[in-house]
């Protein structure tokens, strides 16, 4: 239950914040929520840290083994303790690095959202579960780093962040269904423990393969690292809280989560640390010769998840130690580093490294909060970054095997600790000193003190970590590396001091050349001038999505309107191909057409009549309008066919449906080309004629085919139990309504969705007024007299739906068109019934509260009741509580008609006139 | 059913028959459009109210008294028919304005 608590809590914050205007309550509530979770998190520590895996199971979808279990260890139970502790703090600092800004409650709103999502990602025990939420960070730190949308950068970097993690939350969901397989369950804990078969499974390469793609695009290793850099465009706080605590630590948090059972192998060993080694030092590299102070942090987070990526992928029980100590201090660390380097920005309005100097005479607090803190990143003596650093070093250095990496890991990490050393120099050196600041925009000066209070925390936790490592973090770091091995936990030792060794030379030696090296090249400020290094990857990226865009524009430019024959022409044979080439197989005997059947005459009349209008529309190609009316009348040809051969239902359909398309295409017509050239050649002719008559000839023979089968065994079944089953003897209604009424809301949905998207497209200028008709006396008045016989109509064919021809979606199409004739006859489109977003928002509300009252009553969703009830005047009236779901049905098709008719009546072309 | 009946329903038919002939022969046959107008308008009024007041009558006697809804399509038949006359016949207008004309023996003469 608390589980539960933890992991909805944020989402019902952020919709509470939503609505909000006001910014202290937004920020009060904010808080609250990421206190609660914290001081929840809190009460479990105990428990957790003693080796119990807390969890608590809700049946999600048991047919597929999927259900909503959530399930906290000492692992998930750090990240979510970083989540909501280095949330709240962030929560305290935007109160004041966004004051005044009137969106600071959709900021909190989308902020706790984000909380939620990751929470999720971490407590989640289900791998379907854990792929959703993975989903939902990807969308939720999308809209937190356009939070500054019409700004360019904003935009640019949210839509490299959406595409990249985007495309690693399609790789996760591949490699969940995968591993899901491999292991036999979806069940974190049982997948935990079938690590063996798993990797001794077929599809490892593949599981690995989809498992990693999602990691590094997440964490951004190497090559997907350009979207962070990106992502600083968000406000600071929000970067303070991606690059520390959230997001690219969803990445790292997978892969300590999965690495039991995916992990140890050569595969996962090269690959990993292949991975995390480039970004190690591609980040640190570039961190160094960054001009922006946010650009210099988020390469340097970069370079630090590269760093734990490689430890994990040193696949050594120490090594994940260090990985989980080095994501606790980088959180700490790097979260208060953002947070100074926003104070900055704040301040001086600036935040480029070439202007902003000499801070120190300005901002003595922050300053040195900032000096402690970079300090910790470069991994100085007595702070908590120089443990992990040398533990990391120690495992640089222990690397056994695995010829040629174990020779350069060393290496590679010397040069990486060089460059985190000189970046951090900068960052000290360049902000704080090197001269007084050159064209800032305001006069600085120290913050207020709640804003440098979560710094101020943040510091002192990286202080005692580093001073007194074992009391303050020993027992969750070795409860959270125990769950991350799930075994048995290596000896290690947090100590300050081990003697001299190598990793300490390794320290000392890159502590010196890191200084060396910023002291040389900030020789005369000689950085400066450098420019900016080549952001690897982002163009290659752009370039992509341009490459993406321009086929897509060849592809419509060769089927788009103009060539509207040639596109008719492909659908038609593209459908006639489908269709006949399961009968190429053979195994299929065909029944010739035999005549002799008992067809009543009228119907050949009907037929006949059918065919010379289908013939003359295509005599008179090149008069749409008439065209139109004989198709028209081909359609009610059709529909007395169905009349003649017992099918009322279809009839009824056919007939309204066939009005409400003649009614939308002459409409439409206003908005096309009158004539279209006719076709000269005679070869094109025959062409087009041949496609015709193999689309329309196989379409009848198929359905000829069809009906002379033996109808399959379940439309018997729904026959015979209409009456027993739904109280209704119209099974056609019965199945729509009742039977298959989860399909339908489907539909109605799909349906709903559909007029909607054309409404919005449409009527984006929606003119008030179609002009041509203005001044008719005759023309409303007639329609005020028919309209009630209409509706009148409309209700009875509704009302009787459930055991004679009729129903919900007929009823509505008669109402629709009834509605639709109204608004034309008065002219304008705000005619008083067709208000067709109410409609369909009371069709749709209806159709689900049916659905849901079953729910109440505890039966599954949807399930229907009937009954006879006698009343007093009327006698025996038929109910099932159906009919209200096809009363939604009703209004929903009403109102998808009345707005698709309408946004062709009434759109853009009427607004110019 | 009484023969009377049976009379009355074969008479309206044909009347509903012949009027609906009439109807299209003039489509075809009337020099313009303001003239060929009338044509339709007759047949469907009087065409198609014969044709369901004979239905009525007829289910009267084979059903009993639930005839009456065949006659709310005639109903429906005698709004609507006169209106989208109207409405063809203000559209021509529309599209044909009016210019006075010296000779006031014909009141149209466009082709």
């Amino acid at each position: 239950m608390t589980l539960l608590t933890i992991c909805l809590l944020p989402w019902c914050a952020a919709l509470l914040l939503a609505r909000l205007r006001s910014a202290t309550a937004a920020f009060a509530l904010a808080g609250a929520c990421a206190l609660v979770v914290l001081g929840l998190l809190g009460q479990m520590a105990q428990a957790v840290w003693a080796g119990q895996t807390l969890q608590s199971s809700v049946a999600w979808l048991p047919a597929l083994g999927v259900s909503a279990t959530l399930r906290i260890d000492a692992l998930a139970w750090l990240f979510a303790t970083l989540v909501s502790g280095i949330g709240a703090l962030v929560i305290l600092y935007a109160r004041y690095y966004m004051d005044g800004d009137e969106r600071l409650p959709r900021f909190f709103a989308l902020l706790c959202a984000f909380m939620g999502a990751m929470l999720g990602v971490v407590l989640a025990g289900d791998l379907v579960l854990l792929a959703m939420f993975w989903e939902l960070t990807s969308l939720a730190s999308f809209l937190l780093i356009a939070f500054n949308a019409p700004d360019r950068g904003a935009v640019r970097g949210a839509r490299a962040a959406l595409a990249v993690t985007g495309m690693g939350g399609l790789a996760l969901m591949a490699a969940v269904v995968m591993l899901g397989r491999a292991a036999g369950s979806f069940d974190l804990a049982t997948v935990l423990a079938a690590g063996d078969v798993v990797r001794a499974d077929p599809r490892y390469p593949w599981i690995l393969t989809c498992f990693l793609l999602a990691v590094f695009s997440k964490s951004a290793q190497f090559p997907f690292q350009f979207w962070l850099a990106r992502a600083m465009a968000a406000p600071t706080p929000v970067s303070a809280y991606l690059h520390s605590a959230t997001l690219v630590k969803a990445g790292i948090f997978l892969l300590l989560r999965f690495y039991p059972v995916l992990g140890g192998t050569d595969a996962w060993f090269f690959a990993v640390s292949t991975a995390g080694a480039i970004t190690l030092l591609l980040g640190g590299v570039a961190a160094v010769f960054q001009h922006d102070l946010k650009g210099l942090l988020a390469y340097s987070t970069v370079s630090h998840l590269g760093l734990i990526t490689l430890l994990i992928g040193f696949s050594t029980p120490t090594a994940i130690v260090a990985a989980v100590f080095h994501v606790i201090n980088h959180a700490t660390f790097k979260a208060s580093l953002f947070m100074a380097a926003g104070i900055v920005d704040h301040e001086c309005g600036t935040r480029d490294l070439r202007n902003v100097n000499g801070m120190w005479r300005y901002m003595p607090l922050t300053g040195s909060l900032a000096i402690v803190a970079a300090a910790a990143m470069a991994g100085v003596p007595l702070l908590n970054g120089f443990l992990s650093k040398e533990m990391f070093f120690g495992e640089a250095l222990a690397l056994e095997g695995h010829d040629p990496i174990a020779l350069l890991a060393p290496l590679a990490a010397l040069l990486a600790g060089a460059a985190g050393v000189a970046y951090s120099a900068r960052f000290v050196h360049d902000v704080f000193f090197n001269g007084a600041p050159i064209n800032l925009p305001r006069t600085p000066h120290e913050p207020p003190l709640w804003m440098a209070a979560p710094v101020a925390v943040l510091v002192l936790l990286c202080l005692l970590v580093g001073l007194i490592p074992t009391p303050i973090i020993g027992a969750p770091l070795a409860a959270a590396a125990h769950a991350a091995l799930g075994g048995s936990l290596p000896s290690y030792s947090l100590a300050l001091w081990h003697g001299f060794n190598g990793p300490l030379a390794m320290s000392a030696l890159a502590l010196v050349s890191g200084v060396g090296i910023y002291a040389v090249l900030m020789r005369k400020r000689a950085l400066h001038q450098r420019p900016l290094p080549d952001p690897w990857g982002y163009r290659q990226f752009e370039r992509l999505l341009l490459t993406l865009a321009r086929s897509g524009v060849v592809l419509v430019r060769q089927l788009r309107g103009d060539r509207m024959r040639l596109q008719m022409a492909v659908l038609a044979l593209a459908a006639v191909l489908a269709a006949g080439w399961p009968l190429l197989g053979g195994g299929f005997e065909a029944h010739l057409p035999e005549l002799t059947a008992a067809i009543p005459q009228g119907g050949i009349i009907v037929w006949v009549v059918g065919a010379v209008f289908a013939i003359a529309a295509t005599s008179a190609r090149n008069q749409p309008v008439t065209v139109l009316l004989f198709l028209g009348a081909v359609g009610l040809a059709v529909a007395l066919a169905f009349a003649g051969l017992s099918a009322p239902d279809l009839s009824l359909t056919q007939l309204f449906v066939e009005v409400a398309t003649v009614l939308l295409l002459l409409l439409a017509l206003q908005r096309l080309p009158v004539e279209a050239p006719p076709v000269r050649s005679l070869g094109k002719r025959l062409r087009y004629a041949a496609i015709a008559v193999a689309g329309g000839g196989g379409t009848g023979w198929l359905a000829w085919e069809a009906m002379l089968r033996k109808p399959p065994a379940i439309s018997d079944y729904q026959l015979a139990n209409a009456v027993s089953g739904a109280g209704g003897t119209n099974a056609v209604n019965v199945i729509i309504v009742d039977f298959r009424g989860f399909d339908t809301l489907g539909e109605i949905t799909v349906l709903a969705a559909a007029a909607l998207i054309v409404w919005a497209f449409l009527a984006r200028e929606r003119a008030g007024v179609l002009g041509r008709f203005q001044g008719s006396f005759m023309l409303p008045t007639a329609v005020k007299i028919v309209m009630p016989f209409a509706a009148l109509v409309a209700v009875h064919l509704y009302l009787r739906g459930h055991n004679l021809p009729g129903g919900g979606f007929v009823a509505g199409l008669l109402l629709a068109i009834g509605l639709v004739l109204e608004a034309l006859a008065l002219g304008s489109w705000r005619s008083p019934h067709a208000r067709p977003v109410r409609w369909l928002a009371a069709g749709l509300g209806l159709a689900l509260l049916t659905g849901a009252a079953s729910l109440a009553l505890g039966y599954p969703f949807l399930t229907s009741a009937f009954g006879h009830p006698v009343l007093p005047v009327l006698g025996e009236i038929p109910l099932a509580s159906a009919a209200l779901f096809d009363l939604g049905v009703l209004a929903v098709v009403v109102g998808a008609t009345v707005m698709l008719i309408l946004a062709f009546a009434f759109g853009r072309e009427e607004g110019k006139k | 059913m009484p023969m009377w009946a049976d009379i009355c329903v074969a008479v309206l038919l044909i009347v509903g028959a012949l009027a609906a002939l009439i109807g299209t022969w003039g489509m075809l046959r009337l020099p313009d459009f303001m003239t060929r107008l009338h044509a339709p308008t007759k047949a469907a009024t009087l065409g198609a109210g014969c044709a369901l007041a004979a239905l009525a009558l007829r289910f009267y006697f084979v059903e009993g008294g639930s005839s009456l809804r065949y006659l709310i399509p005639l109903g429906f038949v005698f709004v609507t028919a006169p209106v989208s006359a109207h409405m063809l016949a203000r559209a021509w207008r529309a599209r044909h304005p009016v210019t006075p004309k010296p000779d006031p023996a014909m009141p149209s003469a466009s082709p």
